[in-house]
C-alpha cells in the first residue's frame, strides 16, 4: 500500500491550479506560466507513478479508499489505476502540457483559458481513477462544463452552434446513462440498505449473474420482459459512451466541435476527451453488460465497421485539414469499438483467449497512439494557421515542403503515423487489433480493411496537395518551424518512433490487464 | 333537510358569492370584499361543524374562527394599505389598469 | 390540559429569540440610530438581525429537544430543528444581501418584517395542527406581501405586491375552506388525529373537495402551475431582497408542510405517536386520490415554467419562471412519500433555496448600478465584476443540476428516493424521465444568462462595478456553500436522516 494519496494529488493538482490560475486576473504570462508548471508537474508525478506501477499484475493499484462519502446513496470516495488508467492518465499528463505549449497566443482572457484547460484536466484524471460511478459521472460531467466553455468561447466563427451541439449530444448521452446506472443503482439496493454503484462490485455481480436476476425482479413493474429490460438499461449506458467516443451515427457533432474549436483545444478534444468513451466502453460496460454487447454483437460490429468505413470516405471528401482530421480520429476509435466488440464473442472460449488479450491490447495501445498522434497532427494544423492567418483549406497550399521542409518532415512523420506506418507507434495498435479480430470476426475485420486503405488515400491526398505539387507562389515566404517549436515538436515525435520500435514500454504495462480482462470475461 | 347540510349549503353560496366577485370584479376594493366573503363562509362551515359536531365541548371549531376572524382582519389592513400604494401611484384601484410588469 | 408556560417557552425559544430581534431592530432604529446615515443604519441593525439569527440558531444546537406540545400545536423534534436553522440561515443570507440596498428608509420596518416572516415560517414547520398551520401561513404571508411593496418610490413593487396579495388572499381563503371541510369530516384539528378519524371513512367526495382546496393553496405557496401567476410579477417587481426571500425561505418552508400534510394529514394513521406511513388500504386509497392531482400539478410546472423562461429578457423573470419548474421537480418528492424522500425534498429546497439566494444578491449588485434587470445589463459582466460573475456561474450550474453542485446531487437524490419508493409506480418513473428531459432544456436558459455574462461584450462605456466588500464576501460564502454542498452532500443528508429516524417518520 502507498501511503501517499498520489492519485488524489494528481487530479486535486490541477483543480487546485485552475483556481488559482483562473482567480489571478488578466496576467497573460503569470497564468502562461503556472499552468505549465502545474502541467508540467502532473507530468513528473504521473512518470513517478508509472515506474512504481507493478506491470506484472493486473490488478488495481495506487487504491485509496474505498471511503465512505455519501453512505445514503452507496456513494464511495475509491480511486485506483490499473494499466489502462495509468496509461489514460498518462495519456492527459503528455497532452496537456501539449495543448498548453500550442496555444501560445491566447489575447482573450487566457487566464480564464488556463484555468479551464486545467479543469479539464483534473476531470479527465477524475474519470480516468474513479472506481463509483457517482464519483466518476461527476468527474465525467466536470470535464464536459470546461470543454464546451473552451469551444465557446476561443472556437471560430460557427463556434457557439458547434459547442451547443456537443453539449446537447454529449448531455443527452450523459442523461441516458445516469438513467441506466439509477436503474442498476435501485435493482441492486436492499431495504436499507443503499444500491451499487461500485464498478468492481457491479462487474462481479454481473459475471454471477446476480445483476441478470435482479434487474427483472426489483424493476418488474415495467411492462417489458427481462431480456428487453435488461437491453434497454444497456442501451442507455451504451448511447452515453457511443456519444462521447463518437460511434456513428451519433458522431454529427463531432466535426463541427472539432473544426470549429481551435486547434489547441481539439488536440484536448481529440487527445483525451475522445478516449473517456473508448475508456468507459472498456471499464465499465464490457465488464458489466458482457452478456448484452454478446446478444447484441452482430448489430454492434456492424456498426463499428460503417464507424470505420464510412468516417474515411467522409475524411476523403472533405477539404478542410480540420475536419479531414476529425473524420480520421473517428476512423482511429472505430478500430477500437470494433476490437472492443469482438472480445465480447464466444463466451467461455479458453482458446480464444490470447487473441483476444491481443485485440484488448491493441485497443489499449491504438488509445493512446492516437491520442499522441491526433494531438500532434492538430498541433501542426495549428502552427499552419498561425502562419497563415487561419487558412487551413486542403487546397489553400502546395509545395510547402519547398519553403518548410522541416515543417513537412515532421508533420509528415505524423501522418504516417496516423496512416499506420509500421516503424511508427500507429501501426502496432492497429496490428494488434487486427490480429485479435480476425479470428473472432473475420467478416466484420476483411470490411474494416477498406477503412485502412481509404485512410491512406486520404493522408497522401493531404500530403500531395500540401507538401508537395508546384509551390504555391502566395506561400514563398512560409516560414519553417523555429529552432523552439522543433525542440517541442520533436518530443511527441520522438515518441512516435520509440513506440513503434520498441512497443513493450507501454505493452509491459498493460498486457497483465488486458490478459485479466479476457479472464474476467467468462459468464 | 338536517340544519348542518343548511349551514352547510349557505356557506357554499357564500364561498361561491366571494370567488365570483373576487374573479369577475376589476376593482380591487371588490376583489378585497370577495376574498374577505370566502374566508367568511369558511368561518361559517368552522362554526356549524363545531355546533352539529360530535364533540361541542371541545373549543377548537370556535377557537379556529376567533383567530381566522383575525387573521382577516390583518389582511384586510395589509390588503387596504397596498391598494392605497397602488391608487398613489396609477390614480386608480381597477386591475385591470394595473399591468406595467409583463415578460 | 396542564400546560407549563415555562416549558413552552423554552421550547418555542429559538422563535421566541428572533421575534426579540425584530422588536430589538425596530425599536434601535427608531430610536438611536435614526439620524445617522441610511447605509450605517443598516448595517447597525443588520448586524443585530443577523445575531439573533445566529443566537437562536446556537440555542437549537445546544439545546436539542423532542417534543410534542399541545397535543401537536407546536411540536419539536430533531427535523423540525434542522429545517429552522437552514430557514434561519437562509434568513441570514437574505439580510446580508438587503445591505446594500437603498430602496428604502424604513430600515428597521424591513428587518423586523424579515424576522416576523422567518418566525411564521418556524411556527409552521413546527405545526401539526390545521390551526396553527393557518395561523403561520398567514403570518409569513402578510410580512411577505408587505416586503414585496417595500420600494415605495417604485411602481413596479406596488403592483408585484398587490399582484401576490390579492393571488395569495385568495389561496389562503380556499386553505382556509378546504381545512374547514376537513375539520368537519374528522371533527380534529390535529393532523395525527384527523387521519385517524378519515382512516375508515373511506373516500368521501367532500374529503376530495377539500383536498383540492388544500392542495391549491399550498400550491399558490410553491408557485406550482397553475397558481404560479403571481410569481413572475412578484419576483420581478419586487425589492431584490424581498424577492430572494420569497423564492427562498417561503418555499423551503412550504414545502416542508406540505409533505407533512400529505403523509400525516392523508395517510392515515397515527399510533402512539407514530406515523404509519405505508401499507394500510386506506392509505392506497388516499394515494389514489391525491396523487393524480399533485402528478398533474407537478408535470404542468416543468413544463410551463421551462419553457417560458426561454423566452424572457428579465433575469428576475428568469429565475421565477425556473423556479415554478424548480418546484414541479419538488413536487415528485412531495409525492414519494417516504422518510427519504422527505429528506431528499429537504436537502433540495435547502439547496435551491440557497442557490436562488446568491442568484438574486448578484441580480441585487448589477441592478444598483444599471437600474434594472434586462439580460442585456449582464454583458460583459465577467470583466466588469469577475468575482461576482464566477458566483452566478456557479449557482446558474448548481440551479441547471450539474454536477458536483448542489442542484446536481439534489435533483439526483429526490429522482433516486421517487422512484425507489415509487416502485410499483410506473408514472413517477415518466415523470423522473420528464423532469430529467425538462432539466436539460433548463441549461439553455441558464447558458443564456452565463452567455451574456461571460460572451457578450461590454456596453460602450461601461466601467468597472464597484461591489462592496461584504457582497463580495456574502455571495462568494453562498457559492462556497453551494459548492460544498454538492461535494459533500452528507453534511447535510446525513443529519436530516438522522433526525427523520429521530423524529419517527
Amino acid at each position: 500500500m502507498n501511503e501517499l494519496p498520489i492519485l488524489t494529488i494528481i487530479t486535486l493538482l490541477p483543480l487546485v491550479s485552475g483556481i488559482v490560475v483562473a482567480g489571478l486576473g488578466e496576467h497573460r504570462k503569470l497564468a502562461r506560466g503556472l499552468a505549465l508548471t502545474s502541467s508540467f508537474l502532473s507530468l513528473a508525478l504521473v512518470l513517478g507513478l508509472w515506474r512504481s506501477f507493478d506491470g506484472n499484475s493486473g490488478l488495481l493499484q495506487f487504491v485509496e479508499g474505498p471511503h465512505a462519502w455519501i453512505p445514503t446513496l452507496g456513494v464511495q470516495y475509491y480511486l485506483g489505476v490499473d494499466g489502462l488508467g495509468l496509461l489514460m492518465v498518462l495519456l492527459t499528463a503528455l497532452v496537456v502540457p501539449m495543448s498548453l505549449l500550442a496555444s501560445g497566443r491566447v489575447a482573450d482572457r487566457p487566464h480564464v483559458y488556463y484555468g479551464l484547460v486545467l479543469f479539464l484536466q483534473a476531470g479527465l484524471v477524475g474519470t480516468f481513477t474513479a472506481l463509483n460511478f457517482f464519483h466518476w459521472f461527476i468527474f465525467w460531467e466536470l470535464s464536459l462544463i470546461p470543454a464546451f466553455f473552451l469551444v465557446r468561447l476561443w472556437g471560430g466563427a460557427a463556434r457557439a452552434a458547434a459547442a451547443t451541439q456537443f453539449f446537447v449530444y454529449t448531455m443527452v448521452g450523459s442523461i441516458a446513462m445516469l438513467l441506466a446506472f439509477l436503474a442498476i443503482f435501485l435493482a441492486t439496493s436492499e431495504p436499507g440498505q443503499p444500491g451499487v454503484f461500485d464498478f468492481i462490485t457491479l462487474a462481479d455481480m454481473a459475471r454471477s449473474g446476480t445483476l441478470e436476476q435482479l434487474l427483472p425482479a426489483k424493476l418488474g413493474w415495467i411492462d417489458l420482459t427481462a431480456r428487453k429490460l435488461l437491453l434497454v438499461v444497456f442501451g442507455g449506458a451504451l448511447l452515453g459512451f457511443a456519444v462521447k467516443v463518437p460511434m456513428m451515427p451519433f458522431h454529427t457533432w463531432l466535426p463541427a466541435a472539432y473544426s470549429e474549436a481551435s486547434s489547441p483545444v481539439t488536440m484536448l478534444l481529440t487527445g483525451v476527451m475522445s478516449k473517456m468513451g473508448v475508456y468507459g466502453f472498456v471499464r465499465i460496460l464490457l465488464p458489466i453488460f458482457p452478456q448484452h454487447i454478446n446478444w447484441m454483437l452482430t448489430p454492434l460490429l456492424w456498426l463499428a465497421v460503417i464507424t470505420i468505413v464510412f468516417s474515411a470516405c467522409a475524411a476523403f471528401a472533405q477539404r478542410d485539414l480540420k475536419r479531414m482530421l476529425a473524420y480520421s480520429s473517428i476512423n482511429h476509435l472505430g478500430y477500437c469499438l470494433l476490437a472492443v466488440f469482438a472480445v465480447a464473442k464466444f463466451t467461455n472460449a479458453p482458446q480464444f483467449a490470447t487473441e483476444k488479450a491481443a485485440a484488448l491490447n491493441g485497443v489499449f495501445l491504438q488509445m493512446f497512439n492516437h491520442g499522441l498522434t491526433a494531438a500532434a497532427l492538430f498541433w501542426f494544423v495549428a502552427l499552419i494557421e498561425q502562419r497563415s492567418g487561419g487558412l487551413r483549406g486542403l487546397n489553400d497550399f502546395g509545395g510547402l515542403r519547398k519553403v518548410a521542409p522541416i515543417f513537412c518532415g515532421l508533420m509528415g512523420i505524423a501522418l504516417f503515423s496516423s496512416l499506420g506506418l509500421p516503424g511508427l507507434n500507429g501501426f502496432v495498435g492497429e496490428f494488434l487489433i487486427f490480429k485479435g479480430v480476425f479470428p473472432l470476426a473475420p467478416w466484420a475485420a476483411a470490411f474494416s480493411v477498406i477503412g485502412l486503405l481509404v485512410t491512406a488515400i486520404f493522408i497522401l491526398t493531404i500530403l500531395q496537395r500540401v507538401f508537395n505539387g508546384p509551390l504555391n507562389e502566395k506561400w514563398s515566404k512560409f516560414p519553417d518551424l523555429t529552432l523552439g517549436e522543433i525542440a517541442l515538436l520533436i518530443i511527441p515525435i520522438a515518441l512516435m518512433f520509440v513506440l513503434g520500435l520498441y512497443p513493450r514500454l507501454v505493452l509491459d504495462v498493460i498486457n497483465a490487464t488486458a490478459v485479466q480482462m479476457v479472464e474476467q470475461l467468462k459468464f | 333537510m338536517t340544519p348542518l347540510a343548511g349551514y352547510l349549503l349557505l356557506s357554499a353560496m357564500l364561498f361561491a358569492i366571494g370567488l365570483a366577485g373576487a374573479l369577475t370584479r376589476r376593482n380591487a376594493i371588490i376583489v378585497l370584499i370577495g376574498i374577505e366573503l370566502m374566508l367568511n363562509a369558511a368561518n361559517l362551515n368552522f362554526l356549524a361543524f363545531w355546533r352539529f359536531g360530535e364533540h361541542p365541548e371541545a373549543l377548537a371549531g370556535i377557537m379556529f374562527v376567533i383567530f381566522s376572524i383575525g387573521v382577516a382582519a390583518a389582511e384586510a389592513a395589509v390588503g387596504l394599505a397596498l391598494i392605497i400604494a397602488i391608487y398613489r401611484h396609477y390614480k386608480t384601484a381597477n386591475v385591470d389598469e394595473v399591468n406595467s410588469l409583463k415578460g | 390540559m396542564n400546560v407549563s408556560y415555562l416549558e413552552l417557552l423554552k421550547l418555542a425559544a429559538p422563535e421566541t429569540i428572533v421575534v426579540l430581534t425584530a422588536l430589538a431592530a425596530l425599536v434601535v432604529d427608531l430610536t438611536s440610530t435614526r439620524d445617522l446615515e441610511a447605509r450605517f443604519r443598516f448595517i447597525i441593525n443588520g448586524m443585530i438581525a443577523c445575531a439573533g439569527c445566529v443566537a437562536a440558531i446556537v440555542w437549537m444546537l445546544v439545546m436539542p429537544a423532542h417534543a410534542n406540545a399541545l397535543e401537536g400545536m407546536f411540536v419539536v423534534d430533531p427535523l423540525t430543528q434542522v429545517v429552522k436553522i437552514a430557514l434561519l440561515g437562509l434568513t441570514l443570507f437574505t439580510v446580508l444581501i438587503s445591505m446594500d440596498s437603498t430602496f428604502t428608509e424604513h430600515i428597521g420596518e424591513y428587518l423586523a418584517l424579515i424576522l416576523l416572516a422567518a418566525v411564521g415560517m418556524m411556527f409552521l414547520v413546527s405545526a401539526e395542527d390545521i390551526l396553527m398551520i393557518f395561523i403561520s401561513l398567514e403570518l409569513t404571508s402578510l410580512s411577505l406581501y408587505i416586503l414585496a411593496a417595500f420600494n415605495k418610490r417604485d411602481v413596479n413593487s406596488a403592483e408585484a405586491a398587490l399582484k401576490y396579495f390579492l393571488f395569495g388572499g385568495m389561496a389562503a381563503a380556499f386553505t382556509l375552506f378546504g381545512l374547514s371541510l376537513l375539520y368537519g369530516l374528522s371533527g380534529a384539528t390535529n393532523l395525527g388525529q384527523i387521519a385517524a378519524a378519515l382512516e375508515d371513512k373511506g373516500l368521501d367526495p367532500l374529503l376530495i373537495v377539500a383536498m383540492v382546496m388544500i392542495v391549491l393553496g399550498f400550491g399558490f405557496k410553491v408557485a406550482a402551475v397553475p397558481f404560479h401567476l403571481w410569481a413572475p410579477d412578484a419576483y420581478q417587481g419586487a425589492p431584490t431582497p424581498s424577492a430572494a426571500f420569497i423564492a427562498s425561505g417561503s418555499k423551503v418552508a412550504s414545502f416542508f408542510i406540505f409533505a407533512k400534510v400529505m403523509m400525516i394529514g392523508f395517510t392515515g394513521g397515527e399510533t402512539n405517536g407514530v406515523h404509519e406511513i405505508a401499507g394500510s388500504a386506506a392509505w392506497q386509497q388516499f394515494v389514489s386520490g391525491w396523487t393524480p392531482v399533485v402528478a398533474v400539478v407537478a408535470v404542468l410546472s416543468m413544463l410551463l415554467g421551462n419553457l417560458v423562461a426561454i423566452v424572457q429578457s428579465s433575469v428576475k423573470r428568469l429565475i421565477a419562471y425556473s423556479a415554478i419548474a424548480h418546484a414541479g421537480y419538488m413536487l415528485i418528492g412531495v409525492m414519494a412519500h417516504s422518510g427519504e424522500a422527505v429528506a431528499s425534498l429537504v436537502y433540495y429546497a435547502v439547496t435551491y433555496g440557497l442557490t436562488t439566494i446568491g442568484a438574486f444578491g448578484v441580480v441585487a449588485v448589477v441592478e444598483a448600478r444599471s437600474k434594472d434587470d434586462q439580460l442585456a445589463s449582464f454583458a460583459g459582466l465577467s470583466r466588469r465584476a469577475p468575482v461576482v460573475s464566477l458566483c452566478m456561474m456557479i449557482f446558474m450550474l448548481s440551479l441547471a443540476g450539474i454536477p458536483p453542485l448542489a442542484g446536481f446531487f439534489g435533483k439526483f437524490y429526490v429522482f433516486a428516493a421517487a422512484l425507489k419508493t415509487g416502485a410499483p409506480n410506473l408514472g413517477l418513473l415518466w415523470l423522473v424521465i420528464l423532469a430529467i428531459a425538462m432539466s436539460a432544456v433548463s441549461f439553455y436558459y441558464y447558458l443564456q444568462v452565463l452567455k451574456q455574462i461571460y460572451v457578450a461584450d461590454m456596453p460602450a462605456g461601461a466601467e468597472e462595478l464597484r461591489v462592496p466588500v461584504l457582497g463580495q464576501v456574502v455571495l462568494g460564502l453562498i457559492a462556497v456553500g453551494v459548492i460544498l454542498l454538492g461535494c459533500a452532500p452528507n453534511l447535510l443528508v446525513g443529519v436530516l436522516q438522522a433526525s427523520i429516524k429521530a423524529a419517527g417518520l
